[in-house]
């Protein structure tokens, strides 16, 4: 069986948007691998003018939230780098009887890259001039603004790119083998 | 056990009514509020993805290989309804010469990965009607109350006319990967605009902005602003309240046209009610920008016995306490709202006329509550005077151009009135007030607050009985008993505005003890007091009287101090002769 592996656009992120960006990109990609009975959410972005869907799953939710919280916290302390968030769904197959004990084997028949670079906040520009130091903090005002839109225009480039890979990539999925709401057995990884 | 040809018809055709349920659930506001609630367990039981039940029509009756077209639409007043999306569904059949033609094994496997393609296919379909700009606009018109000029609604269609090059130049196409059936390939495509920004949309008002001709502005809005016509030219500072009698002119002339809550029926006589202005019809609101070409006619309500002119109850309660803009007056008056821009109106005591509804009960608590600050002491006290004297209260009722501070000072200027009683002419008995911005006796800054003190006092007899009280002066407030600290004390709850009037007449002040001597001594003849009431007099002119009179006073003391010891003396010697004796 084929992996298929889904590398998504890097995203330039600031720290305080790394949570609702990849809040985005990992619901939707299990909103379309939950392919049990689910009744979808509409979500928007607190910072950008994004709707996405979510599984009306709170298990789900929260063990997407305790991820993201980990990689907050590695980030936190490797700043201004650049990272991956993977999510691969697999099968468990061959459970072989040893000695000692069922060796479990996993099969990854999907993996997608979230590649994020992390970028600290530019400081505003220091000015003994109260007039220069209003002008440079409405131009940071400003960069920031743009670098926001610029930013949210990318993520919905990124959730293009997922309805993209799913609809072109469907013969690889294995058939399901549960009735909950996802449908496959999943994990997300994050840098150590 | 169904055939798999029709277990593959049936699928499509579910999906095709999924499909149709995602996007109208998502696209037209009045299917969206009128959805029947979540649906029913069958027909989520379908792709697996529980939508909200819609009512009907949205069931596709047409054949499985017809295509499915459904626009959504966007409708605005006054425009033609423009084609924001297309959506486009249909079962494309192999070509029976391509190659690629399927051979599928006739198990239920097939099905099974038709089905969950589909099911895949339609969580894409649901996510990128989340991601396009028309469903912003949806969620804007389902989460609002506002009117729209814009609303949504859709068609659907088994067969639409293609777009014109124009059209399709403007639109942008995005088709999902086909998912193949045993009777075709599947195809889902939607065409969009993607951008709607060339569209008028705003939020629409039910009714036009309407202008309130007669507005009447609240007293709180605009407590201070000048009445119209008459105060003294050398008053720099126009005292909103002090509402200058005819023939005192204004700085700016300002229209006293507004019925405000101080321009009541007892007004109708007010000097000032003879200004001209807006016909009655023009009671009531106006905008604050046009406040002064709308007022009404005060003249013509003013001069009606028994009517104020207005509805009283269209006032608001004044806040007279805290002061507020003044309200917009007529051009030219602008600067002197602004100048008393803060500043608060006065507690008028109304005089009780047997016309005036309003003044029937003397006792301006009940009527004027509504209209004036909470009564102070003085103003109790003035509302006690009025009750004694309503004949001389009544004679207030008929000058005109009176402001509700004015109000105050013509009950001191009473006496003064009566005396030129035929002065209602602009150099009637307001000519002090023209008199190089000392107002004289009425108007004097040391007596304005002299005549409130007086006003509230119960044992006052006649106007200016209080005139050697002189709340300027602390000094000379102390010989008069009838001053307490705690009508000192109340005076700091008035206004801004009265304190800037005060303040002024303080400035200006006459009115010492020899004016209020004359002034008593003349009271049987008040006409002749009021030719030296009229005199101004000078803040230095009084000290020099106080100075003096302290040395009388010493002088009487050193003279009596003498005698005494005399007598002393003389009680002395009595007393040795008789011990000698």
């Amino acid at each position: 069986m084929n992996c298929e592996t889904c590398q998504l656009k890097e995203l330039v992120v600031e720290p305080p948007e790394i949570r609702e960006v990849l809040r985005s990109i990992l619901h939707t990609i299990l909103f379309h691998r939950a392919l049990g009975l689910v009744r979808p959410k509409d979500v928007e972005c607190e910072l950008f003018d994004i709707i996405y869907v979510q599984c009306e799953d709170h298990e789900l939710e929260k063990k997407i939230d305790e991820k993201i919280n980990q990689f907050i916290g590695w980030v936190e302390k490797h700043p201004n780098r650049k990272s991956q968030v993977c999510i691969s769904f697999y099968e468990v197959k061959n459970k072989h009887a040893t000695w000692f004990g069922n060796k479990i084997e996993r099969f990854y028949w999907e993996q997608w890259y979230i590649n994020l670079h992390i970028v600290s906040p530019k400081p505003h520009g220091k000015s003994h001039n109260t007039k220069a130091h209003v002008v440079t903090g409405e131009n940071a005002f400003e960069e920031s603004n743009s670098r926001c839109a610029a930013l949210g225009s990318s993520l919905r480039e990124v959730l293009l790119q997922i309805i993209n890979f799913v609809n072109e990539k469907k013969d690889h999925i294995p058939p399901l083998q549960n009735s909950e709401i996802v449908s496959f057995p999943y994990e997300i990884s994050t840098p150590r | 056990m169904a055939s798999p040809s029709e277990s593959d018809r049936k699928i499509i055709t579910r999906f095709l009514h999924k499909t149709l349920h995602a996007v109208v659930a998502s696209r037209v506001p009045r299917l969206h509020h009128a959805a029947a609630g979540p649906a029913s367990p069958k027909n989520d039981r379908w792709f697996h993805l529980a939508l909200d039940d819609h009512p009907s029509p949205i069931d596709h009756h047409g054949a499985v290989m017809d295509p499915l077209v459904f626009d959504i639409l966007l409708t605005r007043r006054g425009c033609s309804d423009v084609i924001v999306e297309r959506w486009t569904v249909r079962c494309v059949p192999p070509a029976p010469w391509s190659a690629a033609s399927p051979h599928h094994p006739h198990d239920g496997s097939f099905l099974r990965r038709t089905y969950k393609k589909c099911t895949i296919l339609l969580r894409s379909i649901y996510t990128l009607l989340r991601l396009l700009p028309v469903h912003r606009i949806f969620r804007l018109l389902c989460s609002s109350s506002q009117p729209y000029n814009y609303d949504l609604c859709h068609k659907v269609l088994s067969f639409a006319a293609p777009f014109s090059r124009a059209q399709e130049a403007e639109l942008k196409q995005y088709s999902f990967a086909p998912v193949e059936t045993m009777l075709g390939h599947l195809v889902v495509s939607v065409q969009y605009r993607p951008s709607l920004t060339n569209f008028n949309l705003e939020v629409s008002l039910p009714t036009p902005p309407l202008i309130i001709t007669d507005y009447v502005g609240s007293p709180a809005a605009d407590p201070m602003r000048p009445f119209p016509s008459s105060l003294p030219d050398r008053m720099s500072h126009p005292i909103m309240f002090q509402y200058p009698p005819r023939g005192i002119r204004t700085l700016a002339a300002p229209s006293f046209d507004r019925p405000h809550s101080w321009n009541s029926a007892s007004m109708v006589h007010h000097p000032l009610s003879s200004a001209p202005g807006p016909p009655d019809s023009e009671l009531g609101l106006s905008l604050p920008g046009h406040y002064g070409h709308l007022v009404p006619n005060q003249r013509s309500s003013m001069e009606r016995k028994g009517s104020s002119g207005f509805d009283e109850s269209k006032l608001s309660p004044p806040c007279w306490t805290s002061p507020s803009p003044s309200p917009p007056t007529r051009v030219g008056n602008s600067q002197q709202s602004r100048l008393h821009s803060g500043t608060a109106p006065v507690s008028i005591p109304m005089p009780a006329t047997e016309n005036n509804q309003m003044h029937r009960s003397p006792n301006f608590s009940d009527p004027f509550k509504s209209l004036f600050p909470p009564p102070s002491p003085r103003s109790t006290r003035t509302d006690l005077f009025f009750r004694e004297s309503p004949l001389k209260s009544r004679s207030f009722i008929k000058h005109e151009g009176f402001s509700p501070g004015d109000i105050h000072s013509n009950l001191h200027m009473y006496p003064a009135y009566k005396a030129i009683k035929d002065g209602r002419d602009d150099s009637g008995r307001f000519s002090a007030l023209s008199s190089g911005g000392s107002p004289g006796y009425g108007f004097s800054s040391s007596s304005r607050q002299s005549i409130q003190d007086d006003l509230d006092d119960e044992d006052f007899s006649y106007p200016f009985a209080f005139d050697d009280v002189d709340t300027s002066d602390s000094q000379t407030r102390s010989l008069d008993g009838k001053e307490t600290p705690e009508n000192a004390g109340s005076h700091k709850s008035r206004e801004a505005a009265v304190g800037i009037l005060v303040q002024m007449l303080k400035t200006a002040a006459p009115l010492r003890h020899d004016q209020s001597c004359s002034m008593r001594s003349l009271e049987p003849n008040g006409e002749a007091s009021i030719s030296s009431s009229m005199m101004s007099r000078k803040t230095c002119d009084a000290l020099e009287e106080l100075q003096s009179y302290k040395e009388m006073k010493n002088l009487l003391l050193s003279k009596s101090g003498a005698k005494l010891q005399d007598s002393v003396k003389q009680r002395k010697e009595s007393s040795k002769t008789l011990i000698l004796n």
